[in-house]
C-alpha cells in the first residue's frame, strides 16, 4: 500500500486537483442533504395542485395533529432515511412529476380520486419492501404502550414477520381497501356519488 | 286412547306442509364432517383478539362452537370477490356473518328462516319508512330505530367499509351484502351463541316490546310468564333437546309455542308459520302459508284468492316463484295447538283459542273495519289530504290499530287480561269514541254524520250511543242497577227510560240535570239526541262545538 502510494507522485497539479475534488464533493453532498431536505418538506410536495388532495386528509389526521407535538412531514413517511436512499426514492419520485406533467389530469379532484387507490397499492408495497422502516423512525417497538391494556402485549407477541404496514392502513389519507378485495366498480360508483357525476363518467375519465 | 288418535290425526294432517318447513324434533343437529371446520389461521385470530378484544374472544371460548373446534375463521372467512371482503391480518374475512353463511353448517335452519316473517322484515315495512323514518322524524331514527328491529338493508361503501347509516346493525330482517335475509344474531347473541339464552323470552324483548307489540311485558304478566319466573330453574334450558313436555314442562316460552318441537311437532325456525292470525295489521286477517318451490314462503289473507300449485306468483320483493304447497290458516292453528296440548286437555286448548279469536274479531268488527271505512271516505271526500300524519286523525287511527288495537289482540293471544283489556281494548275503545269519532266530525264537518253512520250502523256494538239516558253509577251519578247494586246483570239494557236515581245524594251536591254521563261522549247543548244510530260528539274536547260550526 505505502509502496502503491509512494508510486504516485504527488504532483501540484494532481493536490490541485485533490482539493477541487474534494471540495466539490462536499459541496455535492452537501447540496443532496439540502435537496433531499427541501424535496422533503410538506411545503415542496403541495406545489402540485394534485398533492393538495392528499394533504386535505392528511391534516385531519393524528400524524398531522399529535397530542405529543410530533409532526410527521410528507418526507418523514415517504422518503427513506439517509442520502442515498433519500435521493433514491427522490428519482424514483420523478416519474410522478413526469405523470403530473404529461400524464392524467390529477389536479382534476375526480381524476385524483379515481386514480388514489393505485397510488395507495404501490405505497404500501414501497411500505412493505421497506419494512416500515420509515415509521419506526418515530415508533419504537420497545415504546409502543397504547391505551388498552394489551397494546404493548399485541406488539410484542402478534407480529412475528410482520411489519408496520401489514396493520396499520388507512391512518392518513382517504381510506383505500386492500388491493385483493379491491372493487373498481364499487369505487368508481363511489366517487360519481360522491361529486354528483352520471354513472359511467368514471370509466370514461379514467379511459383518457 | 282418543287423545292419542287425535294427535296422531293432526300429524298426519299436518304432515307435508310440516314435514317439508321442518327439521327433525329438535333444532337439527349439524351431520358435516368436523373436517369442514377448525380454520389453520383461526388461532392466530384467537391470540391477537383475547388481547384486543378479550370479552369477545373469552365468549367464543365458551361457546359450544369452541368446544367443537369451529373458529373465527370458519364464520368470517370471505372470498375477495364478495361485496364486504377485507383484508383483516392477512387473511380475506368479512364482519358480518350473514344467514348464508352460517348455513354451510346449519343448513335446516338456514332454510327454515328464509322466508319467515322474521327474513321479510325490512321488506314487511318498507312502504312506512318515507312516512315515519323520513317525513315525521329523520334519517337518523331508522338507523337507531327501524332497522335495529327490522334489519337494515347494508350498503358496503365503494371503499370497501360498512356504511355507518346501516351497519352495525342485527335486526332480524337485515338485508346483507351476499343477498340473503335475516340476522341469526339477532336472537343468537353472539359469540357465544348459547341455546339456553336463544330459549329465554328476554331473547325476543330487544324487538317485541313496547307500545305497539309488547309481547315480552304480556309473557311476563301471564300465567305462562308467571311460571317462568317462578320455576325457571325447572326448565332445563341448557338441555340439548328441548321437547316441551318431555325435557321441561314447568313453562312455555315465546321459543316454545313459535318455534319449539313438542310432542311430535317438530320445531322450526319459521317463527311465524304457527300463526293462524296476522295481528299487526288495520284489519287482523288469517293467513294462509304459501310454500314456493324456490324454498321462499309467502302469507296471504284469506280473503284473498287461494294460489294453486304449480301456479306462479310475485314474491313480496317483486321477483316470481311457482307454489309448491299452501299451509290454510287452520292447519297452522292446528300445529300451534299442538304445543298447547302437552300440558292442556283438548277443550282446555280449543276454549282458549275461541276466547283468543273472539277477541281478535270483536277488535275487527266494532273498530278495525269501520275505522278503516271511514278514514277511507275522508280521503275519498277530499276531508284529509292524502300525505300520511298531516292531520291529528291521522296519529289517533294508526295508533288505534297499531298500538293499542296490536296489544289487545297480542294480550288476548298470550293470555294476559291485563293487555286485553286495559292496556288493549279498553285504550281501544277510549281512543275510538274519545278521539277517533270527534276528530273524524271536526275533518268532515256536515258530512261526517252521514259517513259515521254508514260505518256505525251495521255493528249493533255502536247501539249503545243511543241511550244516552241509560244511567251506571260507575261514574258517580245514577244507578243503573237499583239499590241492590250488581245483582241485576248487565243484560239489562232497556232502560233508556229509567230515571237516573242518585245513590248517594250527599256524594253528589250538584248533580248534572241534562246530559246523562252514561256516554263518554255527551252531547252539545242544542243538538237533539239521538240524530242517528250513533250519538254525538263529546262536548269536553270543545271539537263537536267546532264541528257544529263547520256544520
Amino acid at each position: 500500500m505505502a509502496n502503491l502510494l509512494s508510486a504516485i507522485p504527488i504532483t501540484r497539479p494532481i493536490l490541485i486537483a485533490l482539493v477541487i475534488g474534494g471540495l466539490g464533493g462536499m459541496a455535492f453532498m452537501t447540496f443532496l442533504i439540502e435537496f433531499d431536505h427541501y424535496t422533503s418538506t410538506n411545503a415542496f410536495c403541495t406545489s402540485c395542485h394534485s398533492m393538495t388532495y392528499m394533504e386535505d386528509e392528511y391534516r385531519k389526521s393524528v400524524h398531522y395533529n399529535p397530542v405529543s407535538g410530533v409532526r410527521a412531514e410528507c418526507g418523514d413517511c415517504h422518503v427513506s432515511e439517509g442520502v442515498f436512499a433519500a435521493t433514491w426514492d427522490h428519482i424514483k419520485g420523478g416519474k410522478d412529476l413526469w405523470k403530473q406533467l404529461f400524464g392524467a389530469d390529477y389536479d382534476d379532484p375526480v381524476v385524483n380520486a379515481l386514480h388514489l387507490p393505485d397510488a395507495a397499492f404501490a405505497t404500501r408495497q414501497w411500505f412493505r419492501d421497506t419494512g416500515s422502516a420509515t415509521c419506526q423512525r418515530c415508533h419504537v417497538m420497545e415504546a409502543i404502550q397504547g391505551k388498552r391494556a394489551d397494546t404493548a402485549a399485541i406488539h410484542r407477541e402478534e407480529t412475528a414477520g410482520k411489519s408496520c404496514i401489514d396493520c396499520h392502513q388507512n391512518l392518513v389519507h382517504r381510506p383505500v381497501p386492500s388491493e385483493e378485495t379491491f372493487k373498481r366498480e364499487a369505487w368508481n360508483q363511489m366517487i360519481e356519488e360522491e361529486f354528483g357525476l352520471e354513472p359511467g363518467t368514471a370509466e370514461k375519465l379514467l379511459a383518457r | 286412547m282418543p287423545k292419542v288418535s287425535w294427535q296422531q290425526r293432526k300429524v298426519i294432517v299436518l304432515g307435508l306442509a310440516l314435514m317439508s318447513l321442518a327439521g327433525p324434533l329438535t333444532a337439527a343437529k349439524v351431520t358435516l364432517d368436523p373436517s369442514n371446520w377448525g380454520h389453520a389461521a383461526g388461532e392466530g385470530c384467537v391470540n391477537c383478539h383475547t388481547k384486543s378484544s378479550a370479552g369477545l374472544a373469552q365468549e367464543w371460548r365458551e361457546s359450544a362452537h369452541a368446544k367443537a373446534g369451529v373458529n373465527c375463521m370458519d364464520c368470517h372467512q370471505a372470498q375477495a370477490a364478495e361485496p364486504d371482503a377485507i383484508k383483516h391480518e392477512g387473511e380475506i374475512i368479512a364482519t358480518i356473518v350473514s344467514p348464508k353463511d352460517c348455513a354451510r353448517c346449519h343448513e335446516t335452519e338456514f332454510k327454515e328462516q328464509q322466508g319467515s316473517v322474521h327474513a321479510e322484515a325490512y321488506s314487511l315495512i318498507k312502504e312506512r319508512i318515507p312516512a315515519m323514518a323520513a317525513n315525521l322524524t329523520g334519517p337518523a331514527v331508522q338507523a337507531a330505530g327501524c332497522d335495529q328491529c327490522h334489519g337494515s338493508r347494508v350498503k358496503v361503501k365503494g371503499d370497501g367499509t360498512l356504511d355507518p347509516e346501516t351497519w352495525p346493525n342485527s335486526g332480524i330482517g337485515r338485508i346483507n351484502p351476499d343477498g340473503s335475509k335475516g340476522s341469526c344474531s339477532s336472537c343468537h347473541g353472539r359469540h357465544l351463541f348459547s341455546k339456553a339464552q336463544a330459549r329465554e323470552p328476554e331473547a325476543c324483548a330487544r324487538c317485541h316490546s313496547g307500545p305497539d307489540s309488547p309481547d315480552a311485558e304480556i309473557f311476563a304478566a301471564s300465567k305462562h310468564g308467571m311460571l317462568f319466573s317462578s320455576q325457571r330453574q325447572r326448565m332445563n334450558l341448557d338441555a340439548p333437546q328441548w321437547v316441551a313436555g318431555k325435557d321441561y314442562t314447568a313453562a312455555p316460552t315465546c321459543a316454545t309455542c313459535h318455534m319449539g318441537a313438542a310432542g311430535k311437532l317438530p320445531s322450526t325456525h319459521d317463527v311465524g308459520m304457527r300463526n293462524a292470525w296476522a295481528l299487526n295489521s288495520p284489519v287482523s286477517q288469517r293467513q294462509y302459508l304459501v310454500l314456493l318451490e324456490d324454498g321462499g314462503k309467502l302469507e296471504i289473507p284469506a280473503g284473498d284468492p287461494v294460489p294453486k300449485r304449480g301456479e306462479e306468483i310475485t314474491k313480496l320483493d317483486g321477483s316470481p316463484a311457482k307454489v309448491k304447497s299452501v299451509v290454510t290458516p287452520e292447519r297452522r292453528r292446528e300445529a300451534m295447538s299442538l304445543v298447547c296440548l302437552e300440558c292442556h286437555s283438548k277443550p282446555f286448548t280449543q276454549g282458549f283459542m275461541r276466547q283468543f279469536d273472539n277477541l281478535v274479531e270483536l277488535f275487527d268488527t266494532k273498530f278495525a273495519v269501520p275505522a278503516k271505512g271511514i278514514m277511507a271516505d275522508l280521503y275519498a271526500g277530499g276531508y284529509l289530504t292524502p300525505l300520511p300524519f298531516d292531520e291529528p286523525i291521522e296519529f289517533t287511527y294508526w295508533e288505534l290499530w297499531h298500538d293499542e288495537g296490536a296489544r289487545a289482540r297480542h294480550g288476548a293471544s298470550m293470555a294476559s287480561p291485563n293487555h286485553a283489556w286495559w292496556e288493549g281494548m279498553y285504550l281501544v275503545s277510549r281512543n275510538f269514541y274519545g278521539k277517533f269519532l270527534p276528530e273524524a266530525r271536526q275533518a268532515a264537518g256536515a258530512a261526517a254524520q252521514a259517513i259515521l253512520d254508514r260505518h256505525l250502523t251495521p255493528d249493533a256494538g255502536h247501539e249503545w250511543l243511543s241511550h244516552p239516558g241509560q244511567t251506571n253509577p260507575i261514574l258517580g251519578f245514577g244507578g243503573a242497577y237499583g239499590p241492590e247494586e250488581g245483582q241485576s246483570g248487565p243484560q239489562d239494557q232497556d232502560r233508556e227510560a229509567v230515571t237516573p236515581a242518585v245513590e248517594n245524594p250527599a256524594a253528589n251536591p250538584t248533580p248534572a240535570p241534562a246530559p246523562a254521563p252514561s256516554a263518554p261522549s255527551s252531547q252539545p247543548p242544542g243538538e237533539p239526541p239521538g240524530t242517528g244510530p250513533v250519538a254525538a260528539p263529546p262536548a269536553e274536547t270543545g271539537l263537536g262545538t267546532e264541528a257544529e260550526r263547520d256544520g
